[in-house]
């Protein structure tokens, strides 16, 4: 894989000619984040390796239809995690992703979080991993309802009932 | 697009081994999706045999060859992948054949439309149900064979029965056909039972067709069964000066009975076609 200069967009519209080489340079960019971002949400490693193979694929075939400027990391995200959720929705059982709230979150890294992040994120901590959960699905990775619901493995119901009640939580912390 | 505040890399280390807890990765991940810095900084954390591996499987696809509209529509229709590639393979299931057939029966519809109640009314409406009851067989001449199947040497090698490629191709090719001629048949003058007559004559002469198969090459076993079709149809309208003589009840009497007969033939010599006749 040589290494070129280029920005993203130029890239893209390289790829959309058919430049085989430009592909190698985005997928060089941008695998990387793509599969660790993707693990956090899926377990299975296999699923993740073919869901990027098949991100890269789309954006080899797509990059034509590609239109906004600068936001081509949020694009190529929007293909991978749709592509995700498709993907877990032909089998029936999804694997639960690991939640990070395993690992014991110290006094010390709590105060740390609040400051780093300032009242929203000791907000957003303080959110039962499940309620978290759907505030990352919905607002931070911006799925919809049912796509949230394939992603968390959960009813469409529950997952407005956790939104709605997550938001409730916020408001009053915020408040 | 840069921002000048970066990630911390105990968190980068954290987020890449999974650990690090949802708040702060919801952070670092829109965070990464505008600053190439940090993401070049996690890039070096996923191991570059995984990132080759993948990139493989990728030029792969990118290698492998797109099905085309047919092999698409199949695909869509819950066909199984491998006969999807096989009858997408067949010359008289692509695309140019079907406009071919829809041109011929299109402009013998049309033809009768504009000739109707006049003196060549009745030869028009005859050239449209002849070439009707036609079109499959030569559909199915053309979809069998070397020299006319490209995936000839494949459908031999192919671990199927020969027969049952065979009849899959058949069905499909006699499908299409009846439906572009049924299509066509909707633009001839007089929407009654005169623009069914070809549909019996025509699955009629495809069954033979693929009966005789069973003795001669699928295209001389066409030949035959055409050339005999055309020289009995012309022959018993001359004869009886009645241009649709042989599509009464006499010949979709014998058009059934050819059906019945090609039927328990096939059933008695489809191992005829193993080696032979690919499928």
């Amino acid at each position: 894989m040589t290494v070129r200069a280029d920005g993203d967009d130029t890239l893209l519209a390289a790829v959309a000619t058919g430049d085989r080489e430009a592909l190698a340079e985005l997928y060089h960019r941008h695998a990387p984040w793509l599969v660790l971002r993707l693990s956090r949400r899926c377990a299975d490693p296999g699923i993740v390796e073919e869901v990027v193979q098949d991100t890269f694929v789309a954006v080899w075939r797509g990059a034509a239809r590609y239109r906004a400027s600068g936001e081509v990391p949020a694009w190529i995200w929007g293909i991978g995690i749709r592509r995700l959720i498709s993907r877990l929705r032909q089998r029936p059982a999804p694997i639960p992703r690991m939640h990070a709230h395993d690992t014991m979150v110290s006094a010390e890294d709590e105060v740390l979080i609040s400051v780093e992040h300032g009242d929203l994120g000791a907000a957003l901590g303080r959110l039962s991993p499940e309620l978290r959960a759907v505030v990352q699905a919905t607002v931070l990775d911006g799925l919809t309802t049912k796509e949230a619901a394939t992603l968390l493995g959960i009813p469409r119901g529950t997952v407005k009932t956790r939104a709605a009640r997550a938001r409730r939580e916020l408001r009053e912390a915020l408040a | 697009m840069s921002t000048t505040w970066h990630a911390d890399p105990e968190a980068l280390e954290l987020y890449s081994a999974g650990h690090l807890d949802d708040v702060r990765a919801s952070s670092l991940e829109a965070h990464l999706l505008a600053c190439p810095h940090c993401r070049g900084a996690v890039a070096a954390r996923v191991p570059r045999s995984q990132l080759d591996t993948m990139w493989n499987t990728i030029e792969d696809a990118l290698d492998a060859p797109q099905p085309g509209i047919i092999e698409l529509a199949l695909l869509q229709l819950g066909v199984h992948e491998h006969v999807a590639r096989l009858l997408a393979a067949t010359s008289s299931l692509r695309l140019s054949w079907f406009l071919a057939e829809a041109f011929a029966l299109g402009s013998a519809a049309f033809a009768a439309q504009h000739t109707a109640g006049t003196g060549a009314g009745g030869a028009t409406l005859f050239l449209f149900l002849v070439l009707a009851a036609l079109a499959p067989v030569a559909g199915v001449a053309a979809a069998f064979g070397p020299g006319v199947d490209p995936a000839y040497e494949i459908g031999i090698a192919s671990p199927m029965r020969g027969d049952r490629l065979l009849f899959v191709r058949a069905t499909a090719v006699l499908g299409a056909s009846i439906l572009i001629a049924g299509i066509a048949a909707l633009a001839l003058p007089d929407l009654d039972w005169t623009v069914t007559l070809w549909l019996l004559p025509a699955l009629g002469l495809t069954l033979t067709t693929l009966a005789v198969a069973t003795w001669l090459q699928p295209i001389a076993a066409a030949c035959t069964v055409g050339l005999t079709w055309l020289v009995v149809a012309a022959a018993s309208s001359v004869a009886t000066t009645d241009p649709l003589a042989a599509f009464h009840v006499v010949g979709q009497l014998v058009s059934t009975l050819a059906i019945v007969t090609s039927v328990l033939v096939l059933a008695q010599r489809r191992s005829a076609y193993e080696g032979r006749i690919p499928s």
